[in-house]
């Protein structure tokens, strides 16, 4: 049995007789909640090594297309700095990348402001769809 | 540490409540406490009802009571006190917007381990929007047409009453013709989102920025509730008998109250603005009474805004229970619905 199998039969064993044996309201709610958590769990467990190697992939990708569109687009220097830290930081420096495409958005101007972050955006799509398949 | 452990005894908050009601009623004899419950709504206070019988001189008096407790570990505790909640419904005590009375208010923790404060106990219901049977009963009230009419009256009645003269400038008053209460409000909503010590999540970021850059000017300053929405109404006879839930009202563009009410997020797969009130009539009976204008890309500027606040609180949620500061399933669980608010965001932002 893998663990996303073992919780997903707690999860079952919690919303199916631990959850309806419960009588009081607020220690029900929580058995339910715990069997939703739990399935969650499971099916993130179970696609994490796949999402993390398209993860990987992807920014990889996106770093790729940016460092082109960055010379296409003549960049300011913040801008080009806080590319670099995507390669350091991850996530954190892709934050740092979108606050610096929104601060030098006059000196790329509106088409070069929405090349770069249009590039950004399909690369968080990506992300999105892939954590909805356990979030929603 | 909890607030029962934290006042330093091992009466049961009941008991406690008892006590402090016989101390505020010092002329009352015969005293008697009746139908105590507490009841769970909302994750920001404990709430306990309950009812009180006693005579003074040779007369019978009787008074329904709501206290509301801070358990010290609740979601938005630092944007939520007790105290100011108090303070409104003083000052909303004068106006015509139906509101609980309210009585006391202790910031003592000695009393009953938390600072607490006690109103009136209205007479009403407040059907849960977000269960089958809440549903039904907005349904069936939809279809009667009355309670429509009375959810946006009581938000007129809100948007048009005199703050100023009311004394709630203490919630702070942003210049008028100036993105100040917008900009004020994404500040507020990071500063949350930054102590949470979630994860970075560049959607949100994207948003904030965008909030940033995109904030409207507020020419017309009104109250705000914050969370305009069934579920936050207590409702009698078809009629909106109490505004509860006085935890984010500020002052500032109504439209925030209005694109909360025009939002998807609460009305569930309806076509009825917080499973209640059509779109039409709403338009049509809110700019008639309050002669504004409904702005749609103000409301859609505010739609964003919220999904901001939603990923804040969820982030501030779920951040209490991996802190071990609550032990709360329901919190655990919102961990995985900031993907789920920041998807509708992304959506809303063209991608």
């Amino acid at each position: 049995m893998t663990p996303s199998e073992l919780l997903e039969r707690l999860a079952v064993t919690f919303k199916t007789e631990v959850g309806p044996a419960i009588e009081a309201e607020y220690p029900r709610t929580q058995a339910f909640l715990s069997a939703v958590v739990l399935q969650k769990l499971a099916m993130q467990l179970r696609l994490q090594t796949e999402h993390r190697d398209l993860d990987a992939q992807e920014r990889q990708l996106l770093q790729q297309d940016l460092e082109q569109l960055l010379i296409e687009t003549s960049a300011p220097a913040p801008v080009q700095e806080a590319f670099a830290s995507i390669k350091i930081d991850g996530d954190a420096g892709l934050c740092r990348f979108i606050e610096a495409l929104y601060a030098a958005r006059d000196a790329l101007g509106e088409e070069g402001f929405d090349i770069l972050l249009g590039r950004v955006r399909q690369a968080l799509r990506g992300s999105l769809d892939r954590r909805m398949a356990f979030a929603s | 540490m909890n607030a029962s452990q934290a006042a330093g005894t091992t009466d049961d908050v009941p008991t406690r409540i008892r006590r402090y009601i016989e101390s505020r009623l010092t002329d009352a004899r015969d005293l008697k406490l009746a139908n105590m419950q507490q009841i769970a709504v909302g994750w920001s206070h404990e709430t306990w009802l309950f009812d009180v019988r006693w005579r003074v001189g040779g007369e019978q008096q009787a008074q329904g009571f709501c206290l509301r407790r801070d358990p010290g570990n609740a979601l938005l505790r630092h944007l939520s006190d007790l105290g100011d909640q108090f303070r409104v419904l003083q000052c909303l005590e004068k106006t015509a917007l139906p509101t609980p009375k309210p009585f006391w208010y202790e910031s003592d923790p000695a009393i009953l381990g938390a600072p607490f404060i006690v109103m009136e106990k209205v007479s009403g219901s407040c059907p849960n929007p977000w269960g089958r049977d809440g549903r039904q009963f907005y349904q069936t009230a939809a279809a009667r047409g009355v309670l429509p009419d009375s959810f946006t009256d009581a938000l007129t009645t809100l948007h048009t009453l005199d703050w100023r003269a009311a004394g709630l400038e203490f919630l702070g008053v942003p210049a008028a013709g100036s993105t100040e209460f917008a900009l004020g409000e994404v500040r507020k909503w990071r500063a949350l989102i930054d102590a949470s010590g979630h994860a970075p999540e560049p959607v949100l970021t994207d948003l904030i920025c965008w909030l940033e850059a995109n904030a409207p000017k507020t020419e017309r300053l009104t109250l705000v509730h914050g969370a305009y929405r069934t579920g936050n109404l207590l409702i009698e006879d078809d009629r909106i008998s109490a505004v509860l839930d006085w935890e984010l009202q500020v002052i500032g563009d109504p439209m925030y109250d209005v694109a909360y009410v025009l939002s998807d997020l609460n009305r569930e797969g309806s076509d009825l603005l917080s499973n209640l009130v059509p779109r039409e009539a709403f338009y049509r009976r809110y700019e008639a009474v309050t002669g504004f204008e409904i702005d749609e890309q103000a409301c859609r500027y505010y739609a964003l805004l919220y999904a901001m606040r939603s990923a804040a609180f969820w982030m501030s949620a779920s951040g209490l229970y991996a802190e071990g500061r609550s032990d709360d399933v329901r919190l655990a669980r919102t961990a995985w619905s900031v993907p789920v608010v920041l998807e509708r965001a992304a959506r809303d932002l063209g991608y």
